[in-house]
């Protein structure tokens, strides 16, 4: 591993395919215990720029390392280090969830009582472990999703990288596995994680980078780039009393760039809508406004994806 | 290496699984060989108990000639190799073959000492068993080396008198002694007609290449379908080289050839009386063969876009194979072409291989081992070009 450093970085990433030209100059960086988000629509370059990044396709042009490796198609030692969670289902059916994992162990040089143990720890982590010597052909679609992940997860990646994994997925499934790649992140692996899901997004990455026709248009955490396009909180208040001369009031705490009163309804204009609540209460109650709901309403990284492409993220 | 062998474990352990291997690889080949055997045992090749080199001769001339055919045939008789009767007449050698008593008679007429004497031609005539081609032509072989050590006879003598050695009386004599000795003939001169394959072997072996085309083509095919399933792209950026994912493939096709090649030698020969000859002969043609087929197929299934492509073009490659090298109909050796198209293909070679180990042992089976082996290299070496430039995209 490459000491303090980032387990990834790619920089100037392209990749044509006849006359269309997939990638266009993307780069980011990984740190350890960070999961990062590439967030675009269907046919953004997601799937091409992290078959670079794990070394199953050649780049035209830019680098990729994994800490402090260069990565090609047939440097092995990068490898190693990678696990890849393809978004197609890329399992043995005829083969059992225990058999599909020592395969795949076997070829990251495992064996014996390590490799055995780590796939119990494995099937545990994904929730197979009473269905391990079953086939996978007689697995639900979750099932299966889960021993996708489970394979890429098997020998420890410093980076692991998953193009979409909760496609096509009921919500229990896409739950847990949501909550396994939180719990990854926790122990400090380094994750990059594609999605066209923009919930999915929020919930996982510490940063994102949206990217859209080859290009990364913005990259950083989720308030970062809401910050970036000048989209703000929205506190809205549901209360009876005097709510006009409050309203004037609540525009000169800090924080607060505009408010308006109408039936029944203050809204409040904040760049930190949670920072202001606490202030906001306070002074509603000493104006004797009687609250009878808050809400919150942050701008989200739909917005952001709209702001910047000018089309919805599953457009 | 080491990545190669856990891909072909698995892939062995899949196959296995897939019980139409077992069809394909051993059940079909054997069925059809005991259907083929059944229907077509008595009149293709017709000797369906082994070679019967029992021969009859009918002496009517008693002359020096004749007396050195007689010796010819009865030094062959000493070596073990065939049987001879003499009979008294031409209608008793008829009746004889007619009975099946012996295969073919040597008819030697009257005079035909006193002609070849007198310089003129002898005639030898040969009533064979319709039923025995082959021993048929084993005897015109015979009797074909014995005209042309009597032309040599006649020659030395013609030579000798030239030259003032012997006089016009000493001519006859030397040129029957010349004609007799050394023996003008042995079994070592038509070894090329000896060396066919008994019914069930030949069917046998014939479908057993046919269907080991499609049994080595699973391999690449295999390759195709992991792409389309995407587990070849695990496989990619698993830290083993590219070339392990082919060497594995061609691993699993090789041991499935091989262990069904051998399954079916030891089944025909306790089932339906297969001859094989030599184990070790056998062993190396085994493996030459299925080195080729892999070769080729792997070759094939590489210029192949889908699992579904692959699998046609190679039946299509499987199929005319198969024709080229006679395995659904025979070519003759004298059917021009087609005869030099039959021993380019593993199909033909094969049985070509096992023919002459079944005539003259293990060093004739030499040349066609090493045609399969360089078919195998020269077409293993394109697969992996083709194959390589497949996994880059």
């Amino acid at each position: 591993m490459g000491g303090n450093g980032p387990v990834l970085e790619a920089v100037g990433l392209r990749k044509r395919f006849g006359d269309l030209e997939a990638v266009r100059g993307v780069g980011f960086t990984i740190d350890p215990g960070e999961t990062y988000g590439l967030l675009g629509p269907n046919g953004a370059g997601k799937t091409t720029t992290i078959s670079m990044v794990s070394g199953l396709l050649e780049k035209d042009a830019g680098e990729v390392t994994i800490a402090g490796l260069p990565v090609t198609t047939t440097a092995l030692e990068p490898k190693r280090l990678v696990g890849l969670v393809p978004q197609e289902v890329a399992i043995y059916p005829d083969l059992t969830a225990r058999e599909n994992l020592r395969f795949f162990g076997r070829l990251y040089e495992m064996t014996g009582k390590a490799l055995a143990q780590r796939i119990d720890e494995v099937l545990a982590v994904i929730g197979l472990s009473d269905r391990a010597d079953d086939r996978a052909k007689d697995f639900s679609g979750g099932m299966k999703r889960r021993l996708n992940i489970g394979i890429g997860l098997l020998h420890r990646p410093a980076l692991l990288i998953l193009d979409e994994p909760t496609v096509g997925v009921d919500p229990q499934s896409r739950n847990a596995i949501l909550e396994s790649i939180e719990e990854l992140s926790a122990e400090g692996m380094a994750v990059l994680y594609t999605t066209h899901y923009m919930e999915e997004a929020e919930r996982l990455c510490d940063r994102v980078g949206i990217i859209d026709q080859g290009e990364i248009r913005a990259e950083g955490t989720r308030r970062q780039l809401v910050e970036s396009i000048g989209e703000q909180d929205r506190l809205r208040i549901e209360a009876s009393g005097p709510l006009r001369e409050v309203s004037a009031r609540l525009g000169e705490l800090p924080g607060v760039t505009g408010t308006s009163a109408g039936d029944g309804v203050v809204e409040v204009l904040a760049d930190d809508g949670g920072a202001i609540l606490s202030p906001a209460l306070a002074l509603l109650a000493a104006a004797g406004v009687a609250v009878s709901s808050v809400t919150i309403e942050e701008p989200d990284l739909e917005a952001v994806f709209l702001h910047l492409t000018g089309k919805a993220l599953r457009d | 290496m080491r990545a190669a062998w856990i891909i072909a474990m698995k892939d062995l352990a899949l196959r296995i699984r897939d019980r139409s291997l077992f069809v394909l690889a051993i059940i079909a080949p054997l069925v059809l060989a005991l259907v083929f055997d059944v229907v077509f045992g008595g009149t293709v090749g017709g000797e369906d108990a082994g070679l019967d080199l029992s021969f009859g001769v009918v002496d009517l001339d008693a002359g020096p000639l004749s007396d050195s055919f007689v010796s010819t045939l009865d030094s062959i008789a000493a070596d073990g190799l065939a049987t001879v009767t003499g009979f008294g007449s031409s209608a008793e050698a008829v009746a004889a073959v007619e009975a099946g008593e012996v295969a073919a008679a040597f008819m030697l007429p009257a005079g035909m000492s006193a002609g070849y004497l007198a310089g003129g031609g002898a005639e030898i005539e040969i009533v064979g068993d319709v039923d025995a081609p082959t021993t048929v032509g084993i005897a015109t072989s015979i009797a074909d080396g014995f005209a042309s050590a009597s032309r040599t006879g006649a020659m030395a003598a013609a030579t000798a008198l030239a030259g003032g050695a012997i006089g016009p009386g000493d001519m006859a004599e030397v040129a029957v002694e010349a004609a007799a000795a050394p023996p003008p003939v042995t079994l070592g001169n038509i070894d090329a007609v000896t060396r066919q394959l008994q019914p069930p072997t030949s069917f046998v072996a014939g479908l057993a290449i046919f269907f080991m085309f499609f049994v080595a083509g699973a391999g690449v095919t295999s390759m195709l379908e992991e792409r389309s399933e995407g587990t070849l792209g695990r496989l990619l950026v698993a830290p083993i080289g590219r070339g392990s994912i082919l060497a594995g493939k061609s691993i699993t096709s090789i041991i499935i050839g091989v262990g069904s090649l051998a399954i079916l030698v030891v089944a025909s020969a306790y089932l339906m009386g297969a001859e094989w000859g030599p184990p070790l002969g056998v062993a190396g043609l085994v493996v030459s063969a299925v080195l080729a087929v892999v070769g080729l197929m792997s070759l094939v299934g590489g210029l192949a876009r889908t699992p579904e492509h692959s699998a046609n073009l190679q039946a299509i490659v499987g199929v005319t194979f198969a024709m080229l090298g006679g395995t659904f109909v025979p070519i003759a050796p004298g059917e021009g072409i087609l005869a030099t198209l039959q021993y380019l293909t593993p199909n033909g070679l094969f049985v070509r291989g096992l023919g002459d180990l079944a005539g003259a042992g293990v060093s004739a089976a030499v040349p066609t081992m090493l045609s399969l082996l360089a078919i195998a290299a020269v077409a293993g070496v394109f697969a992996v070009v083709v194959v390589a430039r497949r996994l880059q995209r």
